[in-house]
Formats: C-alpha cells, sequence, structure tokens
C-alpha cells in the first residue's frame, strides 16, 4: 500500500514537471512564431506600389524626336519601346533609343532610392501577348532580386501600346 | 533506532522534492518576468511602430501637398510643387494645429529626377519639430511623383520623382 502511494506521488510529480515544461516550450514558441511587424509589411506594400505609380507617371526632360516634348516613362517611352525596338525608337533620349534609356533610367531611380533603402526588388515589363521582356537585359537591384522570396507586388499596370498590352510590374522585397 | 533514520532518509527526500520544486517555480517566475518586459518592450514598439505609420499616411494624404485634378479626385502618391514651395510657410505659420496632426516629427520632400542643377534647391523641409530628449527615431520612406503644373509641355504639366522621409521621435 505504502509503496503504491509512493509510485503515485512520483506519478504527481513527474506530471507536474511535464506540465511545467511544456509551458516553457509554448512560452518560447510564442516568441518564435512572432509575426513580421506591421510596419514592415505595411511599408514594403505601399512602397511598391507608389514606386511603380510615380515611375510610371515621370516625364523625361532630355528627349527629341518623338511626338511629345516631355514624354512620360509609361505612356510615351515604354509604348515606344514596346512598338519600335531599340532600332526604329522615335525617341532619342540622353543620346540613346528608348528601350536603353528606359532600361538605365529605371536601374538609376530604383537603384537611388530602394537600392539605397537596402532592398532587394526587380521589375518586369512584358507582351502580354507572348510574354516576351521589353528589355533585353533584367532590372533588379544591386542587393538582389526577389525571385524566389516572399515578395510585395505593385500590382500589374497595363499599357495599351500600338504592338499589344504591356504589363508592367514591380517586386520589393526584403 | 532504525524507524528514526527511516523518518530521517524520508524527511530529506521531501526537502530534496521541496527544493527542486520551488527551483522550477523560480525559473517559471524569472522567465515569467523576462516574458513581460520583453512583451511590454514589443508593446510599445508597437504603438510607436503605428505612430509612424499613421503620421506617413497622413502626409502622403494631406490635401495641403497632395495633387488634385480640378473636380475630379486626387492623384495617388503625388505631390504638387507650387503647394510644396510655400509649404514650409504654411506650416510653420500653423504649428499649433499641425503639431496636434504629427507630433514630435520630421517631414521633407526630395526630388531625385530630375536633377536639379548647382544651385537649385531639390530638398523641402515640410514639417520639421525635434523632440529635445528624443530616445529612438523610427525613418519611414516613400516615393512620389512630383507634379509642376509650371513646367508644362502641350497644356500637360511635369511629373518629376521623388522621395518623402517621414521620421517621428520618441
Amino acid at each position: 500500500m505504502s509503496s503504491r502511494n509512493k509510485g503515485q506521488m512520483e506519478m504527481a510529480g513527474l506530471v507536474v514537471i511535464v506540465i511545467l515544461i511544456t509551458l516553457g516550450i509554448l512560452f518560447m514558441a510564442q516568441f518564435a512564431l512572432k509575426d513580421e511587424p506591421s510596419k514592415k509589411i505595411f511599408t514594403r506594400k505601399e512602397l511598391a506600389a507608389s514606386t511603380m505609380a510615380a515611375l510610371m507617371k515621370t516625364t523625361v526632360v532630355d528627349c527629341t524626336g518623338g511626338p511629345t516634348q516631355f514624354p512620360q516613362i509609361e505612356g510615351d517611352l515604354l509604348d515606344d519601346c514596346a512598338v519600335w525596338g531599340n532600332e526604329y525608337s522615335q525617341y532619342v533620349c540622353d543620346g540613346q533609343p528608348s528601350c536603353s534609356f528606359l532600361h538605365t533610367k529605371i536601374e538609376e531611380l530604383l537603384g537611388e532610392t530602394l537600392g539605397v533603402w537596402g532592398k532587394k526588388y526587380h521589375f518586369v515589363s512584358e507582351k502580354v501577348s507572348t510574354g516576351m521582356s521589353v528589355f533585353e537585359e533584367k532590372i533588379e537591384g544591386l542587393n538582389g532580386n526577389c525571385e524566389d522570396r516572399e515578395r510585395d507586388t505593385s500590382g500589374d499596370f497595363y499599357l495599351p501600346s500600338g504592338d499589344g498590352l504591356v504589363r508592367s510590374v514591380l517586386y520589393v522585397c526584403e | 533506532m532504525k524507524q528514526s533514520k527511516r523518518a530521517q532518509i524520508h524527511m530529506s527526500e521531501t526537502i530534496a522534492v521541496l527544493f527542486i520544486f520551488f527551483i522550477l517555480v523560480l525559473f517559471g517566475s524569472v522567465f515569467y518576468y523576462k516574458y513581460s518586459e520583453i512583451s511590454f518592450k514589443q508593446q510599445q514598439e508597437e504603438m510607436f511602430a503605428k505612430r509612424a505609420i499613421d503620421t506617413t499616411t497622413k502626409t502622403l494624404f494631406l490635401p495641403e501637398l497632395l495633387c488634385s485634378k480640378g473636380e475630379s479626385g486626387a492623384e495617388q502618391f503625388c505631390v504638387d510643387m507650387t503647394k510644396l514651395r510655400s509649404a514650409e510657410t504654411v506650416f510653420n505659420n500653423n504649428k499649433g494645429y499641425y503639431f496636434g496632426m504629427f507630433s514630435y516629427a520630421n517631414i521633407t520632400v526630395q526630388q531625385i529626377y530630375p536633377e536639379v542643377v548647382d544651385g537649385g534647391v531639390d530638398t523641402w523641409i515640410v514639417y520639421n519639430n525635434l523632440k529635445p530628449d528624443t530616445t529612438k527615431i523610427e525613418p519611414t520612406y516613400f516615393i512620389v511623383t512630383l507634379k509642376d503644373e509650371t513646367h508644362q509641355s502641350e497644356g500637360k504639366p511635369s511629373y518629376g520623382f521623388g522621395v518623402v522621409k517621414v521620421e517621428v521621435y520618441s
């Protein structure tokens, strides 16, 4: 009887220890599984959208040859690039045809902002019908791109160009 | 004599169990205290981050800076350069009102493109109220278009590329 009692008490002690250890593990798990801070998520999401909206709207001051004095990046230069390519480009900006200029300028503007803030990003502009990129080379950050990462998108920006629909999108990640 | 020894062993066993139990309770208490402390700090940081988000959102949608298109809706992520050029004066003349809105913060707009020629202004301080005993600064950056009605082509305004930097102090 006495040894049975003792056994029961030991069992109870063991249960208490197991409960305490479980509580400890639960506490630690709560720390480990903490969500990404909401500010980071908000900033990155809005940043991708605002950057793309600003980029597409920007007007360029050093262009000649085309119908507009200050062509807009999306409405005029991207359209010119998608339709005519570098070879027959109507616009010459900073001594470059539209595709080359756009590649350089977009890379430069994103590098001076997102790149300096340590963000990874990549910019895609492709013809919807063929899925072919408008640019010959990729536009991505010095810190890397977001191809295999959890990323935020600016959302698709569609341009009805003379050569079909062009879809542009910016991906930003940490 | 034999029974007294057994009782002694029993006693030391109980003491050992109690000792271990209290050690575990102590560990638990220390752990819980640390957890509460960290949790409190995190809560404070979250509140600070929320203030940073609020201040940034207010700045981005501030009618005193936002581009408007006549009777149609405002343009998102767009700062009107005409408004921006006189913003510092407007904000300085109404410090009390804007303090209620932004509290301790520093809001600047920088023009990235087109590049400003030598001697030109490329950064505008919209609001600056530095907290004297500040312990933490939380900067948030946003990219905006800078609409310039004074620089037009075929009746359309030109759009630059700029950065809004919002720093909040705690």
